[in-house]
Protein backbone atom coordinates (compact mmCIF):
# COMPACT_ATOMS: atom_id res chain seq x y z
CA UNK A 1 0.00 0.00 0.00
CA UNK A 2 1.60 3.22 -1.17
CA UNK A 3 0.67 6.18 1.54
CA UNK A 4 1.07 10.01 0.78
CA UNK A 5 1.54 11.80 4.27
CA UNK A 6 1.40 16.23 4.20
CA UNK A 7 1.85 18.57 6.89
CA UNK A 8 2.24 21.92 7.79
CA UNK A 9 0.02 23.98 5.03
CA UNK A 10 -0.57 27.05 6.50
CA UNK A 11 -2.92 28.64 4.54
CA UNK A 12 -1.06 28.14 1.29
CA UNK A 13 -3.91 26.67 -1.37
CA UNK A 14 -1.14 27.26 -4.54
CA UNK A 15 0.90 24.78 -2.32
CA UNK A 16 -1.73 22.35 -1.28
CA UNK A 17 -3.05 22.34 -4.97
CA UNK A 18 0.13 21.26 -6.34
CA UNK A 19 1.25 18.76 -3.82
CA UNK A 20 -2.17 17.01 -4.95
CA UNK A 21 -1.61 17.42 -8.55
CA UNK A 22 1.73 15.68 -7.86
CA UNK A 23 0.48 13.15 -5.42
CA UNK A 24 -2.63 12.21 -8.21
CA UNK A 25 0.60 11.01 -10.37
CA UNK A 26 2.55 8.91 -7.81
CA UNK A 27 -0.26 6.13 -7.65
CA UNK A 28 -1.40 6.99 -3.75
CA UNK A 29 -3.93 4.80 -2.34
CA UNK A 30 -4.27 7.35 0.70
CA UNK A 31 -3.34 10.62 2.32
CA UNK A 32 -2.92 11.51 5.88
CA UNK A 33 -2.01 14.74 7.07
CA UNK A 34 -0.75 15.72 10.15
CA UNK A 35 -2.16 19.06 10.48
CA UNK A 36 -1.45 23.02 10.82
CA UNK A 37 -4.05 23.20 8.46
CA UNK A 38 -4.22 27.31 9.21
CA UNK A 39 -1.99 30.13 10.68
CA UNK A 40 -0.06 32.51 8.40
CA UNK A 41 -0.82 32.07 5.32
CA UNK A 42 -3.95 33.85 3.27
CA UNK A 43 -6.32 30.46 2.66
CA UNK A 44 -7.02 28.91 6.27
CA UNK A 45 -11.06 28.21 5.22
CA UNK A 46 -10.61 27.18 1.57
CA UNK A 47 -7.22 25.16 2.57
CA UNK A 48 -9.39 23.18 5.55
CA UNK A 49 -12.54 23.09 3.13
CA UNK A 50 -10.71 21.41 0.38
CA UNK A 51 -8.52 19.18 3.13
CA UNK A 52 -12.26 17.95 4.24
CA UNK A 53 -13.95 17.48 0.66
CA UNK A 54 -11.29 15.23 -0.32
CA UNK A 55 -11.90 13.24 3.03
CA UNK A 56 -8.70 12.77 3.99
CA UNK A 57 -7.52 11.65 7.85
CA UNK A 58 -6.08 14.70 9.68
CA UNK A 59 -4.55 15.03 13.43
CA UNK A 60 -4.65 17.82 15.14
CA UNK A 61 -1.48 20.64 14.57
CA UNK A 62 -0.71 23.01 17.12
CA UNK A 63 -2.10 26.23 15.09
CA UNK A 64 -5.48 23.92 14.71
CA UNK A 65 -5.44 23.66 18.13
CA UNK A 66 -4.12 27.15 18.88
CA UNK A 67 -7.28 28.68 16.93
CA UNK A 68 -9.67 25.99 19.10
CA UNK A 69 -8.26 26.59 22.14
CA UNK A 70 -6.31 30.60 22.17
CA UNK A 71 -2.59 30.76 22.59
CA UNK A 72 -1.12 29.08 25.30
CA UNK A 73 2.09 27.39 24.48
CA UNK A 74 4.66 27.12 25.92
CA UNK A 75 8.43 28.52 25.18
CA UNK A 76 9.41 26.33 22.47
CA UNK A 77 6.80 28.04 19.96
CA UNK A 78 8.29 30.92 19.78
CA UNK A 79 12.28 30.90 20.00
CA UNK A 80 12.65 34.59 19.61
CA UNK A 81 10.32 37.68 21.02
CA UNK A 82 10.17 38.71 17.15
CA UNK A 83 8.81 35.26 15.92
CA UNK A 84 6.25 35.67 18.52
CA UNK A 85 5.15 38.92 18.05
CA UNK A 86 4.05 38.12 14.55
CA UNK A 87 3.20 34.48 15.29
CA UNK A 88 0.23 36.81 17.49
CA UNK A 89 -0.22 38.38 14.57
CA UNK A 90 -1.29 35.74 12.26
CA UNK A 91 -2.87 34.28 14.86
CA UNK A 92 -5.16 37.46 15.40
CA UNK A 93 -5.41 37.65 11.77
CA UNK A 94 -6.41 34.08 11.20
CA UNK A 95 -8.75 34.16 14.14
CA UNK A 96 -10.54 37.09 12.47
CA UNK A 97 -11.14 35.21 9.05
CA UNK A 98 -11.79 31.63 10.35
CA UNK A 99 -15.52 30.66 9.71
CA UNK A 100 -17.29 28.82 12.45
CA UNK A 101 -17.93 25.65 11.01
CA UNK A 102 -13.76 25.45 10.35
CA UNK A 103 -13.17 26.32 14.22
CA UNK A 104 -15.91 23.20 14.79
CA UNK A 105 -14.07 20.94 12.36
CA UNK A 106 -10.70 21.94 13.60
CA UNK A 107 -11.89 21.13 17.35
CA UNK A 108 -12.92 17.91 16.60
CA UNK A 109 -9.10 16.56 15.00
CA UNK A 110 -7.46 13.73 16.91
CA UNK A 111 -3.83 13.94 18.18
CA UNK A 112 -3.29 10.86 16.69
CA UNK A 113 -3.93 8.52 13.86
CA UNK A 114 -2.57 4.91 13.95
CA UNK A 115 -2.84 2.42 10.96
CA UNK A 116 -1.63 -1.00 11.92
CA UNK A 117 2.64 -0.46 12.72
CA UNK A 118 2.21 3.35 11.30
CA UNK A 119 1.55 6.43 13.73
CA UNK A 120 0.44 9.70 12.62
CA UNK A 121 1.05 12.61 14.81
CA UNK A 122 1.66 16.87 14.32
CA UNK A 123 4.95 17.31 16.40
CA UNK A 124 4.88 14.44 18.73
CA UNK A 125 3.15 11.68 20.55
CA UNK A 126 3.32 14.11 23.72
CA UNK A 127 1.98 17.21 22.08
CA UNK A 128 1.30 19.01 18.71
CA UNK A 129 4.02 21.16 20.34
CA UNK A 130 6.95 19.15 20.52
CA UNK A 131 9.61 19.57 18.02
CA UNK A 132 11.20 16.06 16.95
CA UNK A 133 14.59 17.72 15.54
CA UNK A 134 16.84 15.30 13.75
CA UNK A 135 19.33 16.28 16.33
CA UNK A 136 17.17 14.99 19.07
CA UNK A 137 18.78 12.59 21.42
CA UNK A 138 18.43 8.96 20.18
CA UNK A 139 17.07 7.78 23.77
CA UNK A 140 14.44 10.48 24.11
CA UNK A 141 13.46 10.07 20.24
CA UNK A 142 13.41 5.91 20.70
CA UNK A 143 11.04 6.86 24.05
CA UNK A 144 8.63 8.73 21.28
CA UNK A 145 8.08 6.30 18.81
CA UNK A 146 8.25 3.51 21.56
CA UNK A 147 4.82 5.41 23.41
CA UNK A 148 2.81 5.48 20.08
CA UNK A 149 3.26 1.73 19.71
CA UNK A 150 4.75 2.36 16.72
CA UNK A 151 7.79 1.15 14.00
CA UNK A 152 7.12 4.42 11.80
CA UNK A 153 5.96 7.37 13.44
CA UNK A 154 5.35 10.38 11.05
CA UNK A 155 5.70 13.62 12.13
CA UNK A 156 5.60 17.06 10.62
CA UNK A 157 5.80 20.27 12.55
CA UNK A 158 9.75 21.31 12.12
CA UNK A 159 8.92 22.07 8.92
CA UNK A 160 12.13 20.51 7.33
CA UNK A 161 11.57 17.17 6.26
CA UNK A 162 13.69 13.96 7.46
CA UNK A 163 14.01 10.11 7.55
CA UNK A 164 15.59 8.98 10.84
CA UNK A 165 16.56 5.55 11.66
CA UNK A 166 16.65 4.35 15.46
CA UNK A 167 18.70 0.61 15.12
CA UNK A 168 20.34 -1.42 17.20
CA UNK A 169 18.70 0.65 19.97
CA UNK A 170 20.18 -1.55 23.38
CA UNK A 171 18.76 0.13 26.51
CA UNK A 172 20.46 -0.97 29.63
CA UNK A 173 18.51 -1.27 33.10
CA UNK A 174 20.32 -2.04 36.74
CA UNK A 175 17.60 -3.55 38.77
CA UNK A 176 18.49 -3.00 42.42
CA UNK A 177 16.71 -5.62 44.91
CA UNK A 178 17.09 -5.20 49.01
CA UNK A 179 19.61 -7.61 49.89
CA UNK A 180 20.92 -8.76 46.17
CA UNK A 181 23.40 -7.37 44.28
CA UNK A 182 22.53 -5.19 41.58
CA UNK A 183 21.52 -6.60 38.30
CA UNK A 184 21.66 -5.52 34.62
CA UNK A 185 19.26 -6.29 31.80
CA UNK A 186 19.67 -5.89 28.27
CA UNK A 187 16.84 -4.87 25.92
CA UNK A 188 17.24 -4.57 22.32
CA UNK A 189 14.77 -2.22 20.61
CA UNK A 190 14.04 -3.20 17.01
CA UNK A 191 14.23 -0.94 13.70
CA UNK A 192 12.57 2.18 14.52
CA UNK A 193 11.49 5.36 12.12
CA UNK A 194 11.01 8.88 12.89
CA UNK A 195 9.79 10.08 9.55
CA UNK A 196 9.11 13.88 9.04
CA UNK A 197 6.85 15.18 6.16
CA UNK A 198 8.04 18.73 6.09
CA UNK A 199 5.83 21.48 5.01
CA UNK A 200 3.46 21.82 2.45
CA UNK A 201 2.57 25.86 2.59
CA UNK A 202 5.78 26.99 4.62
CA UNK A 203 8.50 25.36 4.18
CA UNK A 204 11.92 26.25 5.73
CA UNK A 205 14.76 24.34 3.88
CA UNK A 206 15.51 27.25 2.11
CA UNK A 207 13.50 27.19 -1.16
CA UNK A 208 10.06 27.83 -1.64
CA UNK A 209 8.76 24.58 -2.49
CA UNK A 210 6.55 22.32 -1.06
CA UNK A 211 7.42 19.25 0.53
CA UNK A 212 5.32 15.77 1.96
CA UNK A 213 6.31 12.03 1.94
CA UNK A 214 5.74 9.00 0.22
CA UNK A 215 5.91 5.63 2.07
CA UNK A 216 5.24 1.92 0.79
CA UNK A 217 3.95 -0.02 3.69
CA UNK A 218 5.06 -3.58 1.28
CA UNK A 219 8.59 -2.46 0.61
CA UNK A 220 8.98 0.04 3.57
CA UNK A 221 10.86 2.88 1.32
CA UNK A 222 10.45 6.37 1.93
CA UNK A 223 10.45 8.92 -0.32
CA UNK A 224 10.94 12.35 -0.06
CA UNK A 225 9.14 14.72 -2.13
CA UNK A 226 9.99 18.44 -3.04
CA UNK A 227 7.69 20.54 -5.44
CA UNK A 228 7.58 23.60 -7.24
CA UNK A 229 4.49 25.63 -7.05
CA UNK A 230 3.47 29.50 -8.38
CA UNK A 231 4.65 30.93 -4.82
CA UNK A 232 4.58 34.22 -5.71
CA UNK A 233 0.33 33.96 -6.07
CA UNK A 234 0.68 32.70 -2.42
CA UNK A 235 3.13 35.91 -1.52
CA UNK A 236 0.57 38.12 -3.50
CA UNK A 237 -2.26 36.90 -1.26
CA UNK A 238 -1.03 37.36 1.76
CA UNK A 239 -0.15 41.45 1.15
CA UNK A 240 -3.37 41.88 -0.69
CA UNK A 241 -5.44 39.81 2.39
CA UNK A 242 -3.32 42.15 4.82
CA UNK A 243 -1.13 40.00 6.40
CA UNK A 244 2.51 41.47 7.07
CA UNK A 245 4.67 41.69 4.04
CA UNK A 246 7.42 39.83 5.80
CA UNK A 247 5.65 36.97 5.60
CA UNK A 248 5.62 36.70 1.97
CA UNK A 249 9.75 37.63 1.94
CA UNK A 250 10.29 34.88 4.13
CA UNK A 251 7.91 32.39 2.16
CA UNK A 252 9.77 33.38 -1.29
CA UNK A 253 13.32 32.69 1.11
CA UNK A 254 12.08 29.10 1.86
CA UNK A 255 12.45 30.45 5.49
CA UNK A 256 9.55 29.92 6.62
CA UNK A 257 7.16 32.91 7.78
CA UNK A 258 8.54 33.72 11.54
CA UNK A 259 8.58 30.49 13.51
CA UNK A 260 12.13 27.87 13.86
CA UNK A 261 12.65 25.48 16.44
CA UNK A 262 16.29 25.01 17.38
CA UNK A 263 16.59 23.61 20.40
CA UNK A 264 16.91 19.87 20.10
CA UNK A 265 17.00 19.14 23.90
CA UNK A 266 13.64 21.02 24.84
CA UNK A 267 11.11 18.86 26.25
CA UNK A 268 7.64 20.77 25.66
CA UNK A 269 6.05 21.51 29.02
CA UNK A 270 2.43 22.39 27.13
CA UNK B 1 48.05 81.17 13.68
CA UNK B 2 47.67 77.02 14.88
CA UNK B 3 47.17 74.24 12.27
CA UNK B 4 46.57 70.70 13.16
CA UNK B 5 47.16 68.38 10.76
CA UNK B 6 43.99 67.43 9.49
CA UNK B 7 43.84 64.16 7.61
CA UNK B 8 39.79 64.32 5.26
CA UNK B 9 39.14 61.10 4.05
CA UNK B 10 36.30 60.13 2.02
CA UNK B 11 34.65 57.63 -0.65
CA UNK B 12 32.20 55.05 -1.33
CA UNK B 13 29.91 53.02 1.28
CA UNK B 14 31.58 50.20 2.50
CA UNK B 15 35.11 50.97 0.65
CA UNK B 16 37.16 50.89 3.93
CA UNK B 17 37.87 54.24 5.66
CA UNK B 18 36.71 54.05 8.79
CA UNK B 19 39.01 50.56 8.83
CA UNK B 20 41.66 52.72 7.10
CA UNK B 21 41.68 55.42 10.06
CA UNK B 22 41.43 52.71 12.49
CA UNK B 23 44.97 51.26 11.03
CA UNK B 24 46.30 54.92 10.09
CA UNK B 25 45.58 56.16 14.36
CA UNK B 26 47.93 53.10 15.52
CA UNK B 27 50.83 55.27 13.72
CA UNK B 28 50.30 58.39 15.31
CA UNK B 29 51.98 59.34 18.79
CA UNK B 30 50.03 62.71 18.58
CA UNK B 31 47.18 63.18 20.38
CA UNK B 32 44.27 62.00 17.68
CA UNK B 33 40.82 63.58 16.82
CA UNK B 34 37.95 62.17 15.13
CA UNK B 35 35.29 63.05 13.34
CA UNK B 36 32.49 61.91 11.33
CA UNK B 37 30.22 65.00 10.12
CA UNK B 38 26.61 64.64 8.87
CA UNK B 39 25.22 61.92 10.55
CA UNK B 40 23.69 63.30 13.88
CA UNK B 41 25.28 63.43 17.30
CA UNK B 42 27.23 60.64 17.74
CA UNK B 43 26.94 58.17 14.06
CA UNK B 44 27.84 54.41 15.03
CA UNK B 45 31.93 55.14 13.84
CA UNK B 46 32.37 57.85 16.16
CA UNK B 47 31.04 55.30 19.27
CA UNK B 48 33.07 52.40 17.87
CA UNK B 49 36.39 54.81 17.65
CA UNK B 50 35.63 55.94 20.85
CA UNK B 51 34.71 52.49 22.31
CA UNK B 52 37.53 50.84 20.81
CA UNK B 53 40.82 53.39 20.87
CA UNK B 54 40.16 55.46 24.14
CA UNK B 55 43.21 57.99 23.29
CA UNK B 56 41.34 58.93 20.53
CA UNK B 57 39.55 62.50 21.45
CA UNK B 58 35.96 61.77 19.23
CA UNK B 59 34.03 64.74 18.42
CA UNK B 60 30.49 64.82 17.96
CA UNK B 61 28.74 67.23 15.73
CA UNK B 62 27.78 69.71 17.45
CA UNK B 63 31.88 70.12 18.42
CA UNK B 64 33.08 70.38 15.18
CA UNK B 65 33.56 74.41 15.24
CA UNK B 66 36.11 73.37 17.72
CA UNK B 67 38.25 72.16 14.73
CA UNK B 68 39.59 75.65 13.93
CA UNK B 69 40.69 76.15 17.07
CA UNK B 70 42.78 73.06 17.90
CA UNK B 71 46.63 73.32 18.29
CA UNK B 72 49.02 72.05 15.82
CA UNK B 73 50.35 69.74 17.72
CA UNK B 74 47.15 67.39 17.33
CA UNK B 75 46.43 65.34 14.31
CA UNK B 76 42.80 65.04 13.17
CA UNK B 77 40.92 62.48 11.09
CA UNK B 78 38.03 63.92 9.76
CA UNK B 79 35.47 61.05 7.91
CA UNK B 80 33.19 62.21 4.94
CA UNK B 81 30.70 59.83 3.74
CA UNK B 82 29.74 58.94 0.58
CA UNK B 83 25.99 61.25 0.99
CA UNK B 84 27.97 64.65 1.86
CA UNK B 85 29.91 66.98 -0.50
CA UNK B 86 33.54 66.95 -0.52
CA UNK B 87 33.79 70.49 -0.36
CA UNK B 88 32.59 70.64 3.44
CA UNK B 89 32.17 74.32 4.65
CA UNK B 90 33.80 73.20 8.11
CA UNK B 91 37.25 72.65 5.98
CA UNK B 92 37.26 75.99 3.81
CA UNK B 93 39.38 77.79 6.19
CA UNK B 94 41.93 74.54 6.44
CA UNK B 95 44.39 73.06 4.95
CA UNK B 96 44.42 69.37 4.81
CA UNK B 97 45.21 66.24 3.38
CA UNK B 98 42.77 64.43 0.90
CA UNK B 99 42.43 60.11 1.35
CA UNK B 100 40.09 58.55 -1.37
CA UNK B 101 39.70 55.19 -0.25
CA UNK B 102 38.42 53.27 -3.53
CA UNK B 103 37.22 50.26 -4.37
CA UNK B 104 39.93 48.55 -6.94
CA UNK B 105 38.77 49.17 -10.67
CA UNK B 106 36.99 51.97 -9.77
CA UNK B 107 36.13 54.27 -12.56
CA UNK B 108 37.37 57.58 -12.85
CA UNK B 109 35.20 59.73 -10.33
CA UNK B 110 34.53 62.93 -8.27
CA UNK B 111 36.83 61.03 -5.59
CA UNK B 112 39.74 61.08 -7.87
CA UNK B 113 39.89 64.58 -9.11
CA UNK B 114 39.53 65.27 -5.13
CA UNK B 115 42.20 63.59 -3.31
CA UNK B 116 45.86 63.85 -3.02
CA UNK B 117 46.46 60.35 -1.95
CA UNK B 118 44.54 56.92 -3.26
CA UNK B 119 43.91 53.95 -0.93
CA UNK B 120 42.89 50.55 -2.32
CA UNK B 121 40.42 49.72 -0.21
CA UNK B 122 37.68 46.86 -0.08
CA UNK B 123 36.88 44.63 -3.21
CA UNK B 124 33.15 46.12 -3.66
CA UNK B 125 31.29 46.98 -6.87
CA UNK B 126 32.25 50.30 -7.74
CA UNK B 127 29.10 53.16 -7.01
CA UNK B 128 26.88 53.87 -10.37
CA UNK B 129 26.90 58.45 -9.57
CA UNK B 130 23.13 58.08 -11.06
CA UNK B 131 22.10 56.02 -8.90
CA UNK B 132 23.76 56.57 -5.22
CA UNK B 133 22.03 54.79 -2.54
CA UNK B 134 19.78 55.88 0.15
CA UNK B 135 21.23 56.17 3.82
CA UNK B 136 19.14 55.43 6.86
CA UNK B 137 20.53 55.58 10.42
CA UNK B 138 18.55 55.80 13.69
CA UNK B 139 20.28 56.01 17.59
CA UNK B 140 19.35 52.59 19.56
CA UNK B 141 20.80 54.26 23.56
CA UNK B 142 18.87 52.65 25.69
CA UNK B 143 17.51 50.05 24.08
CA UNK B 144 18.52 46.36 24.43
CA UNK B 145 17.86 43.42 22.07
CA UNK B 146 16.77 40.32 22.58
CA UNK B 147 19.65 38.07 20.44
CA UNK B 148 17.86 36.02 18.86
CA UNK B 149 15.38 38.62 17.32
CA UNK B 150 18.62 40.77 16.64
CA UNK B 151 20.01 37.67 14.20
CA UNK B 152 16.88 37.20 12.76
CA UNK B 153 16.19 41.03 11.71
CA UNK B 154 19.76 41.33 10.85
CA UNK B 155 19.73 38.66 8.57
CA UNK B 156 16.86 39.91 6.89
CA UNK B 157 17.78 43.74 6.36
CA UNK B 158 20.85 42.06 4.54
CA UNK B 159 19.19 39.43 2.66
CA UNK B 160 17.27 42.21 0.88
CA UNK B 161 13.54 41.72 2.80
CA UNK B 162 13.48 46.03 3.29
CA UNK B 163 15.22 46.74 0.08
CA UNK B 164 18.53 45.76 -1.74
CA UNK B 165 20.86 46.61 1.00
CA UNK B 166 24.95 47.77 0.33
CA UNK B 167 25.59 48.00 4.23
CA UNK B 168 24.83 47.69 7.90
CA UNK B 169 26.85 48.73 10.45
CA UNK B 170 25.31 49.31 13.87
CA UNK B 171 26.18 48.87 18.07
CA UNK B 172 24.16 46.88 19.39
CA UNK B 173 23.00 45.96 22.78
CA UNK B 174 22.71 42.47 24.70
CA UNK B 175 21.52 41.52 27.99
CA UNK B 176 24.03 40.26 29.20
CA UNK B 177 25.41 43.58 29.53
CA UNK B 178 27.69 43.14 26.27
CA UNK B 179 27.68 45.78 23.36
CA UNK B 180 28.60 44.20 19.90
CA UNK B 181 29.66 45.77 16.27
CA UNK B 182 28.03 44.64 13.56
CA UNK B 183 28.84 45.39 10.27
CA UNK B 184 27.91 44.04 6.72
CA UNK B 185 29.31 45.00 3.34
CA UNK B 186 27.37 43.53 0.18
CA UNK B 187 29.92 41.60 -2.05
CA UNK B 188 32.31 40.85 1.05
CA UNK B 189 32.00 37.59 3.03
CA UNK B 190 29.22 37.70 5.89
CA UNK B 191 28.12 39.68 8.62
CA UNK B 192 30.96 40.65 11.18
CA UNK B 193 30.12 40.35 14.98
CA UNK B 194 32.58 42.21 17.20
CA UNK B 195 32.27 42.50 20.69
CA UNK B 196 33.48 46.36 21.66
CA UNK B 197 35.91 46.27 24.76
CA UNK B 198 33.91 47.90 27.10
CA UNK B 199 32.43 46.62 30.49
CA UNK B 200 29.59 45.01 30.69
CA UNK B 201 26.35 47.33 31.50
CA UNK B 202 24.15 45.14 34.10
CA UNK B 203 22.24 48.49 35.69
CA UNK B 204 19.58 49.15 33.73
CA UNK B 205 19.03 50.50 30.21
CA UNK B 206 22.61 51.36 28.79
CA UNK B 207 23.15 55.12 29.12
CA UNK B 208 26.48 54.77 26.36
CA UNK B 209 25.87 55.21 22.24
CA UNK B 210 24.64 52.45 20.38
CA UNK B 211 23.04 52.55 16.72
CA UNK B 212 22.04 51.61 13.32
CA UNK B 213 23.45 52.48 10.05
CA UNK B 214 21.93 51.65 6.28
CA UNK B 215 22.65 52.07 3.23
CA UNK B 216 20.59 50.53 0.18
CA UNK B 217 18.06 50.98 -2.30
CA UNK B 218 14.25 50.99 -1.92
CA UNK B 219 14.83 50.87 1.62
CA UNK B 220 11.51 49.87 3.79
CA UNK B 221 12.14 52.37 6.62
CA UNK B 222 9.27 51.79 8.25
CA UNK B 223 9.75 48.14 8.10
CA UNK B 224 12.75 48.14 9.13
CA UNK B 225 12.15 50.21 12.35
CA UNK B 226 9.37 48.19 13.03
CA UNK B 227 10.88 45.26 12.77
CA UNK B 228 14.10 46.72 15.13
CA UNK B 229 11.27 47.60 18.04
CA UNK B 230 9.84 43.90 18.17
CA UNK B 231 13.62 42.85 19.17
CA UNK B 232 13.58 45.63 21.86
CA UNK B 233 13.65 44.38 25.42
CA UNK B 234 11.60 45.94 28.03
CA UNK B 235 12.42 47.31 31.04
CA UNK B 236 11.54 44.23 33.41
CA UNK B 237 13.08 41.61 30.69
CA UNK B 238 15.96 43.87 31.09
CA UNK B 239 16.02 43.56 34.85
CA UNK B 240 15.44 39.65 34.76
CA UNK B 241 18.18 39.12 32.22
CA UNK B 242 20.86 41.61 34.54
CA UNK B 243 19.48 39.80 37.69
CA UNK B 244 20.40 36.53 36.58
CA UNK B 245 23.80 37.56 34.82
CA UNK B 246 24.70 39.58 38.08
CA UNK B 247 24.09 36.06 40.20
CA UNK B 248 25.53 34.11 37.48
CA UNK B 249 28.68 35.88 37.98
CA UNK B 250 30.03 35.59 34.51
CA UNK B 251 33.28 37.46 34.52
CA UNK B 252 35.17 39.09 37.44
CA UNK B 253 35.27 42.58 35.14
CA UNK B 254 33.39 45.27 36.86
CA UNK B 255 30.18 46.12 35.75
CA UNK B 256 29.38 49.86 34.93
CA UNK B 257 26.94 51.32 37.71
Amino acid sequence: MKLAVISCIHGNLEALDAVLSDIDRQQVEQIYCLGDLVGYGPYPNEVVEKIRSLDIPICQGCWDEDIVEGLNACECSYPSQLSEKRGRLAHEWTNQVIHPEVRDYLAQLPMTLKQQNLSFVHGSPNSQHEYLLPSMDGFAALERVLSAGADVLFCGHTHVPYVRELENAVLTVTVQQPGQADAQQQFTAPLKRIVNAGSVGEPRHGRPNATYVLYDADTTQVALREVPYDYQKTCAAIVDRGLPAIFAWRLAQGMEFAERADDPSHVCQR
Amino acid sequence: MTAPTVIVVAGPSGSGKTTWITQTLKEHAETCFYLYPGLGEMPVDLARIGYCYPWVQVLPESQIPLLQVLPKEVVVFLEIGFHLDLQLPVLSALSYHRVAVLPPGCPQSEWHEWADEIIPGNAIAAPDPANLPQLWCTALTGQVFDPPSLDEVLIEITEGAYGNVHRLKGIFELPDGRAFYIDFVQGLEGIEYRELPIPRWLEGRPDRPSGIEVVGWQLDQTAIAQALLDGYLSAAAIDHYQQQYKTLNLEEEPAIR
